[in-house]
């Protein structure tokens, strides 16, 4: 406890004296759209901030490039620092970007926070470099659209791209007489039958939060698009608008039907998965990165067959298409111009272009569309049904609110969606708070 | 008097943890009342604030939720730590064998991480699957109050603040139970020669003794469930909604998530100020009773 909060006013406490003593060495490094600086390369250390797992193949795949480019550049190293919890990478990654500390690349979404840093020129346009590396036409669009500002401007790489299903048990659904739901408003029916059947509805991790902010995105993408939290995160559409309160209420019913496991909010991720994987929850809302869960022979073998999954259904006079839902590119990496230089460009020129065929050859989907996911030995037929599924979605894209909103309103936002859904506070109340929150927060934030 | 040789090696030995003190608390307190006028996100230039952000401290509705949480975390905790360690050591003194192994027992908790004490009660609070809280109330015909501990508005604080609260009870034990071991055992005994109860015994003989003890303990145990962060941030990170946000834990979202460190520095020195205004009271109450 005590270290805890010491830690707390020390890092505050640094990033006071960093301020003190000129908070904007925004002089330093090259112009964030200086893509290929003048002079040789000249083989160093250089290190990637970054929000993934240890053992995952976006790590496994840059670590051997990075060995395979040291060979030929003695002296080079890539190191990798990282912290695959989400909000304590977002504490680590925002307190070295007040303290100017950042390294050469770093991870972020394409957050208002990271807005900040490419207005005050401290990340490289990455849509100009790829550009002068010839590579930026191998990449999906979703997956560089997932990465853009609301401007359209792009300073962050994707390194993966995913698509987000609902996995259900269809045994059992069968159980309780239920079928795969054709709107959003089947939710309730669906899991008020599941329950009357002894089954929990939905598996949800509650306790990172950003698993229930989807649910939040789900009807506004549906009847107004993604152009409704573009709106809302800048004030200028409202949660008492229809789409606000659409969702409110949906999100009220689905608390009331009993669709999540009691006790939501302090489940954790392994545990939510464990409650679908061991066949005692009914749904699970996960992206493809847990195909090799969830669609390989690891998964276990009672349950393996009854494993299917459906996209994001649509709503009566939806706004989007069926084969429009959440496809992230993953959290994107950005690089820093204040260290930019030619071995940083060389590097990533040698990397990027070799990236997308090593990562693919390990069973993952790739950001560009010019190599083939090759599928594990041990997949099911499900994976590459996920896979196949994952190729062939239409243009807009359903983008995690957690990236959209300043993250003082994304906070209380996700807050209040928890007692919205327990049934703490009617739909009416929590329409209001957040109309006061963002109203006060985003222009704030948007100075 | 210290010949003034002597009191230059006073000085050379008192002043490196001196310094040390200063650029570790004093420097940073500094700091946060020097940036608590200011708006700051980390990027942008410094902007002189005033007193604006104390003026929407002062106004915000979930700074005093914060503020609420705060004093019933401490109440738990003080509960806790202060009573149930004065309980435990007044048991302990009328122990004859095993005292070692019991002491033991009750600091082990003190010794054990703080991320492996918020993993082992979300286990204990679960709900879906059962974690023993619930299974022990549905063996004993209590299955009216089985709930998810951690999710329930109405017991979320005192959830958070009980493992806060039970990791410290053996280190008040001990303390106590050292003054206590202090009280002239023959007192006690001329007391209950001229009719005193147990209760008399303690209230006039014990307490009384130990009263310069009790301050520290008091002061100890106030300040740091005033600075309390990591059980109940690991636990529930202040949820459902607000119902587990303490002070702290709320600071510590403004500077690091929000990167309103202005704000966030302003609660910072709230907090020193309040811990400051608390010891205070507890000197100013158990002096007067002294008296």
């Amino acid at each position: 406890m005590r270290r805890s909060f010491g830690t707390a006013v020390a890092a505050l406490a640094l990033s006071l004296a960093v301020s003190l003593s000129g908070c904007a060495a925004d002089s330093r490094g090259v112009d964030s759209t200086d893509v290929d600086p003048a002079g040789s390369v000249a083989p160093r250390e250089i290190s990637w901030l970054l929000s993934r797992p240890a053992d995952g193949a976006v790590i496994r795949t840059m670590r051997e490039l990075g060995d395979e480019y040291a060979k030929a550049h003695p002296g080079f190293k890539l190191r990798f620092i990282t912290t695959p919890d989400r909000p304590s990478y977002i504490q680590k990654y925002e307190t070295l970007a007040a303290a100017g500390k950042l390294p050469e690349l770093f991870d972020t979404d394409a957050t208002p926070f990271a807005r900040k840093l490419a207005r005050h020129g401290r990340m490289m346009d990455v849509s100009k470099l790829l550009h002068s590396l010839g590579l930026y036409d191998r990449y999906r669009p979703a997956a560089l659209d997932y990465q853009r500002f609301d401007d359209g401007s792009l300073y962050m790489v994707p390194f993966e791209y995913q698509a987000e299903y609902f996995w259900y048990n269809k045994a059992l659904f069968r159980k309780a007489g239920v079928h795969v739901p054709a709107s959003l408003d089947d939710f309730p029916a669906m899991c008020r039958a599941l329950r009357r059947a002894g089954v929990t509805p939905i598996a949800l991790d509650g306790q990172d939060q950003w698993p229930l902010e989807r649910y939040a995105a789900y009807q506004p993408f549906r009847t107004a698009g993604p152009d409704y939290v573009r709106q809302l995160k800048q004030n200028r559409a409202r949660f008492s608008d229809p789409s606000g309160r659409k969702s409110a209420n949906w999100l009220s019913a689905l608390g009331k039907a009993g669709c999540f496991q009691k006790g939501f909010s302090s489940v954790g991720y392994a545990d939510a998965q464990n409650l679908f994987t061991t066949g005692k929850a009914a749904v699970y809302n996960i992206g493809t990165w847990e195909l090799p869960s969830l669609a390989t022979t690891a998964l276990d073998p009672a349950v393996r067959d009854d494993v299917d999954f459906f996209t994001l259904p649509v709503t009566e006079g939806s706004a989007t298409a069926a084969n429009e839902f959440v496809t992230p590119s993953g959290i994107g990496m950005a690089v820093n111009s204040r260290t930019y230089d030619p071995l940083v460009r060389d590097f990533l020129k040698f990397a990027l272009t070799r990236y997308p065929a090593k990562y693919a050859a390990a069973g993952e989907l790739s950001p560009t569309s010019d190599v083939k996911t090759v599928l594990p030995k041990n997949a099911t037929p499900l994976y590459a049904r996920a896979v196949a599924t994952a190729g062939k979605v239409g243009k807009e894209t359903a983008v995690p609110w957690d990236t959209q909103l300043d993250p003082t309103s994304n906070a209380k936002f996700q807050q209040n969606l928890v007692l919205l859904v327990q049934g703490d506070v009617p739909p009416s109340s929590f329409v209001s708070t957040m109309d006061s929150v963002i109203g006060r927060n985003a222009p704030r934030y948007a100075k | 008097m210290l010949p003034s040789r002597s009191k230059l090696s006073v000085a050379v030995f008192l002043l490196p943890p001196l310094l040390l003190y200063g650029a570790a608390v004093l420097l940073p307190i500094a700091q946060s009342l020097f940036l608590s006028f200011f708006t700051w996100d980390g990027i942008s230039e410094l902007r002189f604030a005033g007193l604006s952000n104390y003026a929407f401290m002062f106004t915000e509705g979930d700074f005093w939720t914060a503020v609420t949480n705060q004093l019933g975390y401490l109440v738990v905790c003080l509960v806790l730590q202060l009573g149930g360690g004065l309980v435990v050591a007044s048991l302990l003194i009328s122990l004859t064998r095993g005292r070692e192994l019991v002491k033991v027992l009750y600091l082990l908790p003190a010794v054990i991480s703080t991320v492996a004490i918020a993993l082992l009660f979300q286990r204990i609070y679960s709900m879906d699957p059962a974690g023993p809280l619930n299974q022990f109330l549905g063996l004993v015909g209590l299955d009216g109050l089985e709930r998810p501990w951690l999710s329930d508005v109405h017991t979320v604080l005192t959830a958070v603040s009980a493992p806060e609260g039970w990791r410290f009870v053996g280190l008040y034990t001990v303390i106590i139970y050292a003054a206590l071991l202090t009280v002239p055992r023959e007192l006690e005994e001329a007391a209950r020669l001229d009719g005193a109860n147990q209760w008399q015994v303690f209230t006039r003989i014990r307490f009384p003794y130990i009263r310069p003890v009790w301050l520290t303990t008091s002061i100890m145990a106030v300040t740091y469930a005033m600075r309390g962060f990591d059980i109940p941030y690991l636990l529930t990170n202040g949820g459902p909604g607000q119902s587990s946000e303490l002070v702290t834990t709320y600071m510590y979202k403004t500077a690091f998530l929000s990167t309103d460190y202005g704000y966030a520095s302003a609660m910072s020195v709230f907090i020193v100020v309040e811990s400051l205004v608390a010891v205070g009271l507890i000197v100013l109450v158990l002096r007067r009773k002294a008296v």
